[in-house]
């Protein structure tokens, strides 16, 4: 049952099929509120990564003695724990990273995608495909914030992570990408392409 | 006077959907019909003045007066928990027909980031007791105003005749888009 | 799940957070001197970023009377130069901006006439308008700017007078609210410094 195929299966599915952000619509918070630049995207991907990876694997190896009734409470419990341990490293040493991304650190707690892995995944499976699921889950959040990130940087101000590429002579800055009302533009563009690729294919077969 | 600018900086001006991206699960979710999108809203209101008021109290007397600043999202997320948990607990004691059109809301509210993410950025601003009171009841406002926009637009979007490719998620992130730059034009009216 | 009992389940979860508590307590006692020396470190850049000529500085703690109850300490950093000759002091001034609060070291001179330097140190204005307050070109302006009577701010015109700098194109407001920040602190720091200077300290 857990051979070689289906542990890497349980990895690949969260990066496409079940990616959390474009099929799921899970963690919308965080991918709309922190993607006004690449490398913000690339942290807070990262950060969420480590959460699930390590709050999935906590929660799989004590399924077996956690009462039902206290589930969601235990597991939130775990999630806050992680959640903050990487807020303290990133303030530790990356203050720079940690001062963009302000408040969304702690915020990654109610990222329903952590949740998510740990109550339909995690409490039903041992560890090492918990392990594989989070990461596969993480890999396909951190690719759409990158992707989300550098679209919106780019467009908004010429540049990307940190390295100009359209000099402002040449270029005007649409300055509304990285505010507020181009995240929701541009995720809702950019799942309408995947739709409309997927669609696509499916009416070529 | 600080305490009413509180209020509508967190309900219009900085509306907490629309340029926080503080609730957008729910916001996405629920907002296909105005009348459940008033009642999420009521109960989202409800919960987030309380748990502004209650996670004040925490931070200050306990957080704060032990030292103990890397216990506050832990503390916070619990506080939330319990709170969504109790409110359940009373309304449907006491009002079982208040509980029929709120109950399936209030377990979703708990993961709803916006009331935990109002408790951190009160604590961040250094709101007082009072002004994170009005803080929560306006962020509440923002939130059901926003959803009940939302709602309002979804209702007329079904008789449209909406691009395969758009349809559902990309064109319900393309309105919000629209009615962030709407209210855009809020911005700096006050900041507190 | 086996143990459905309330014993079971109150266990559980006392378990969890005594554990999970105690954790972030050894974690946070680790890193805390770090974020504590990143602070520190953010300040003293800074600091000299804004007294031009200061070697070293110390801090002058004073309490002055404010909106808030029971006053409110305000902290000084006197700039030394190598022969330990005051060169200006630095303090930090905050205020609402249009997107939110907006903090700032500002250096003034060591006669108190004129402000010697301007560093924004945390600002959430709009990108690519309001939060061109914390580039090079608009905090140069205040360099050498005259703080009396006070400083003002031109829209689309070069400065005339000493006590003028130039608002940002299309951000006027997050240009006023850095004057007036600075406006409403330069006051309360001539009041602390005022007669410390006068009496020919330093």
């Amino acid at each position: 049952m857990t051979s070689q195929r289906t542990l890497f299966q349980e990895f690949k599915k969260g990066i496409w099929a079940e990616n959390p952000v474009i099929k799921m619509l899970l963690g919308m918070c965080p991918a709309l509120a922190v993607t006004n630049s690449a490398v913000n995207g690339l942290a807070m991907g990262l950060a969420s990564t480590f959460v699930v990876i390590c709050s999935s694997a906590i929660v799989s190896i004590i399924r077996r003695f956690v009462p039902g009734g206290v589930r969601i409470p235990t597991y939130i419990i775990i999630i806050a724990g992680f959640v903050t341990l990487a807020d303290l490293f990133l303030r530790a040493y990356f203050p720079v990273i940690s001062k963009a991304l302000g408040p969304y650190v702690p915020l990654i707690v109610v990222n329903c995608m952590i949740m998510g892995r740990a109550e339909f995944f995690a409490s039903k499976h041992p560890v090492v495909p918990s392990i594989l699921d989070a990461l596969g889950t993480g890999t396909g959040f951190v690719w759409v914030l990158v992707v989300l990130g550098s679209i919106r940087e780019i467009l908004g101000s010429g540049s990307i992570f940190g390295v100009t590429l359209l000099s402002e002579r040449i270029y005007t800055p649409w300055v509304v990408m990285i505010l507020p009302a181009g995240a929701f533009l541009s995720l809702g563009l950019l799942i309408a392409l995947i739709n409309y690729l997927t669609q696509r294919r499916q009416g070529a077969h | 006077m600080k305490i009413l600018l509180v209020f509508i900086s967190a309900a219009i001006v900085n509306n907490f959907v629309l340029t926080y991206f503080l609730g957008i699960c729910p916001f996405l979710g629920v907002s296909k019909r105005i009348d459940t999108s008033v009642n999420m809203g009521l109960a989202t209101t409800f919960v987030m003045s309380l748990a502004a008021a209650i996670t004040w109290l925490i931070n200050h007397y306990i957080l704060i007066a032990f030292n103990l600043p890397f216990l506050q999202n832990v503390t916070y997320i619990i506080t939330i928990a319990s709170l969504v948990q109790l409110v359940e607990m009373f309304i449907r004691k006491s009002s079982p027909s208040l509980y029929r059109s709120l109950g399936i809301f209030l377990p979703l509210i708990t993961t709803n980031c916006a009331i935990l993410g109002l408790t951190l950025f009160a604590a961040l601003r250094e709101y007082s007791f009072i002004e994170s009171l009005s803080f929560g009841i306006g962020a509440g406002a923002g939130f059901t105003i926003a959803l009940v926009i939302m709602a309002g637009i979804r209702e007329e979007l079904e008789f449209a005749d909406v691009p395969a490719p758009l349809k559902g998620a990309p064109m319900t992130l393309l309105v919000a888009g629209m009615l962030a730059l709407a209210f855009m034009g809020f911005a700096g009216l006050l900041s507190v | 799940m086996k143990n459905s009992s309330p014993l079971g389940m109150i266990l559980a979860l006392t378990v969890t957070a005594v554990v999970i508590g105690a954790i972030l307590a050894g974690f946070y006692q680790l890193v805390e001197p770090r974020i504590e020396a990143n602070r520190l470190a953010e300040e003293k850049r800074a600091i000299f970023s804004v007294l031009e000529g200061a070697e070293t500085y110390d801090v002058i703690e004073r309490e002055v009377p404010s909106d808030k109850k029971g006053g409110e300490i305000i902290r000084i950093f006197r700039g030394l130069d190598a022969d330990g000759r005051t060169v200006g002091y630095a303090f930090i001034a905050e205020g609402p901006g249009f997107a939110g609060i907006i903090r700032m070291m500002v250096g003034l001179n060591f006669d108190l006439e004129t402000l010697s330097g301007l560093k924004v140190m945390e600002q959430v204005e709009t990108p690519g308008l309001g939060n061109k307050i914390g580039e090079e070109k608009f905090e140069g302006q205040f360099k050498g700017v005259a703080i009396r009577p006070r400083i003002e701010y031109l829209k689309n015109k070069k400065p005339v007078k000493p006590n003028q700098i130039q608002a940002i194109t299309g951000a006027t407001i997050s240009s006023k609210a850095v004057v007036d920040a600075i406006n409403k602190r330069v006051e309360t720091i001539l009041s602390v410094l005022g007669p410390q200077a006068a009496a020919g300290e330093g």
